[in-house]
């Protein structure tokens, strides 16, 4: 009441500038504040990811891609969770199926090409995650958080149990030996230009995301998971929003599914079930949800840290991330980004662009 | 006729062992509202101590007694150091208590160095009756949920102690006032909830024998169940676990167990859908 009342009296009185910076428009994009972290800390890690096959040796820079493709993953649980505020823990039904559907259609079709592929795998997860948020998210009743992460676990595990059991999807072993990705009549092997292939999806991907968080669509989103009744009593529909997220959020995880699959040349079933899913999670937590690049962070150190202490430490490791993820959701509940990022830059500010506060001030 | 009878025996007590797994699930999840994914690994680790104390050369009995009391101290620990601080935030309550589950998990992992250890049955042989047999460690384990699901419901709704319970529940600033320390019914709650799941898992662990993913077994099920049963009351969590439980036991006979198993989670979930309320709706005792 107050602030409608202030911006009555702001026209007559208050220059237009201030006007502008306090009433939202409609179409308003998120604009960049000056001096923030977030872009600094975004050119450093792709700086890093652009020049790290050149310092690292080969079967390193093998592991690298698959960080990258799992990035890739943890992107898409990000959205959906970080954003959304839908906790899916069946995030690898999508991942995995996309990544079955690929292996299958190298293994019967004899198609590998990535126009073929990736595009088939985006659609495999968008479908999937359409089919399920309709079922779980849309209807009469407004799903609770739990039974939304509950029937996305369910999911997952029943597609796990199901692969395990089809002998048309190879059962325990998988589908092994898919043939190597090709783009035109140029074959890509692991290595560098692999690595390279899914660091350009990767930054697309993030580029794409970072635009439509940025939008109107971004901040009803951040609204939805900050106070969602009052989103839904501003007119938004709540429960398509969220549809429309999930979908977005399946089809990045399908991505990162199908080229998951091309680059370790196999599928089984632990790509489809809880644990899968569970790993984003961890992920995700650990960089810091609700940023883009804290998903992204989060990736690379959980498994930097898991190559270089499973070697020496193999027992011990899972106890070490459990007690570290203990450690970041009691003390760092906004992920290890916090440490740099503040709650105002994380948030976002939400105002239009300098721009347009010339334009109304001319 | 005798298929038939077997049938229900083993459906009987597949569903005992489910309801004995799910009823510390169902309490702490309906009398703190927190969704507990550290349960499994309390079953687990149940599970873990009975060998334990087996593998020192006491009788697994005793084992079976210890474990529970162990558990649930464990359990209180927790509460009061980790769990305690995630009751305003219910969802960072299910990754907190994740990663609490993958540290148990992962270092019963380490100890039992990712075997599959093996654990006598405290009473071997079977029932006769007629030209049935029936293990009887089954039948101990049915006759030992009874009991427990009437002491528990004795506890919380004849008791002082579960009145004050309930009253912590139903408006936790009132309880303040009238003098209960709410955060000590928490701690104990919590503490019988562990305490449950320990004698879950050391009862169970002849039948199934001890291994790290024991306790992942039972949580979905464990969590869909209470879904079913309905959150709140402590006829809820009961009753779904017996749906659930005897689902997951009869199917099998009907068609493949991969089907089978699915099935079940697939008509849970597609129930829950429909009525979120569950089967009980009804809050309270």
């Amino acid at each position: 009441m107050s602030q409608l009342s202030s911006t009555r009296t702001g026209t007559r009185a208050a220059p237009s500038v201030i006007e502008a910076s306090r009433t939202p428009t409609i179409g308003a994009p998120v604009s960049a504040e000056p001096g923030r972290v977030l872009p600094i800390i975004e050119m450093a890690v792709l700086i890093i990811a652009a020049v790290a096959p050149l310092t690292l040796q080969n079967y390193m820079t093998v592991y690298a891609t698959r960080v990258l493709i799992l990035c890739l993953f943890a992107l898409s649980f990000d959205l959906v969770w970080g954003y959304a505020g839908i906790l899916s823990l069946g995030q690898s039904l999508f991942f995995g199926m996309a990544g079955y559907g690929v292996a299958l259609l190298s293994r019967d079709f004899h198609i590998a090409s990535l126009f073929a592929v990736v595009p088939l795998g985006a659609l495999i997860g968008l479908v999937a995650a359409l089919l399920l948020a309709g079922f779980l998210l849309l209807g009469r009743h407004t799903s609770s958080v739990v039974f939304v992460s509950l029937g996305s676990m369910t999911g997952a595990y029943a597609a796990d149990r199901l692969a395990r059991g089809s002998y048309y999807l190879g059962g325990q072993n998988g589908i092994p030996s898919i043939q190597s990705m090709s783009i035109g009549s140029y074959t890509l092997n692991e290595g560098p230009g692999f690595y390279y292939l899914a660091l350009i999806i990767l930054i697309v991907v993030y580029l794409l995301s970072r635009f439509l968080l940025r939008s109107q669509f971004g901040l009803a989103l951040a609204g939805l998971r900050e106070n969602e009744q009052r989103i839904a009593f501003f007119g938004y529909k709540v429960q398509h929003l969220k549809a429309i997220i999930f979908a977005i959020g399946g089809a990045i995880a399908g991505i990162a599914g199908s080229l998951y699959a091309f680059h370790e040349g196999f599928v089984w079933t632990t790509i489809l079930g809880v644990v899968m899913s569970t790993q984003v999670v961890l992920y995700v937590l650990f960089g810091g949800s609700g940023t883009l690049i804290g998903a992204v962070i989060g990736t690379a150190i959980v498994e930097g840290l898991s190559f270089w202490l499973s070697d020496n430490y193999r027992d011990i490791w899972p106890i070490i991330l459990g007690l570290l993820l203990l450690l970041v959701i009691l003390f760092r509940p906004l992920g290890l980004i916090s440490l740099v990022l503040g709650e105002r830059e994380r948030v976002g500010t939400f105002r239009p662009s300098p721009k347009e506060i010339r334009d109304a001030a001319s | 006729m005798d298929t038939l009878f077997i049938a229900v025996f083993e459906i009987l007590s597949f569903g005992a062992i489910v309801v004995l797994v799910v009823l510390g699930l169902g309490i702490i999840a309906s009398m703190m509202g927190i969704f507990n994914f550290a349960q499994g690994e309390f079953v687990l680790l149940g599970a873990y101590i009975t060998y334990l104390v087996h593998s020192i050369g006491f009788p697994v009995a005793l084992g079976m007694m210890v474990a529970p009391i162990a558990v649930g101290a464990l359990g209180f620990m927790l509460e009061m150091v980790v769990v305690r601080r995630f009751y305003a935030a219910p969802i960072v309550a299910m990754l907190g208590t994740y990663a609490l589950g993958l540290i148990i998990r992962e270092a019963v992992r380490g100890l039992t160095g990712g075997l599959y250890l093996s654990v006598p049955e405290p009473i071997g042989g079977s029932i006769t009756v007629g030209a049935l047999h029936f293990a009887t460690w089954r039948c101990v384990i049915v006759v030992i949920t009874l009991l427990v699901i009437a002491a528990s419901y004795a506890l919380i709704a004849y008791t002082s102690f579960g009145l004050r319970i309930r009253a912590s529940l139903e408006n936790p600033s009132l309880a303040r006032v009238s003098g209960i320390s709410t955060s000590m019914i928490y701690s104990v709650t919590f503490a019988f909830g562990a305490a449950l799941a320990g004698l879950a898992g050391a009862l169970i662990v002849p039948v199934f024998s001890l291994f790290a993913d024991l306790g992942i077994r039972f949580l979905i099920q464990g969590f869909v169940a209470v879904m079913v049963g309905g959150i709140g009351s402590f006829a809820g969590p009961v009753a779904g676990a017996s749906v659930i439980g005897t689902f997951s036991a009869a199917l099998p006979w009907l068609m493949s167990p991969v089907i089978a198993d699915v099935l079940v989670f697939v008509l849970a979930i597609i129930f829950i859908k429909f009525r979120p309320q569950g089967l009980v709706s009804r809050r309270g005792v």
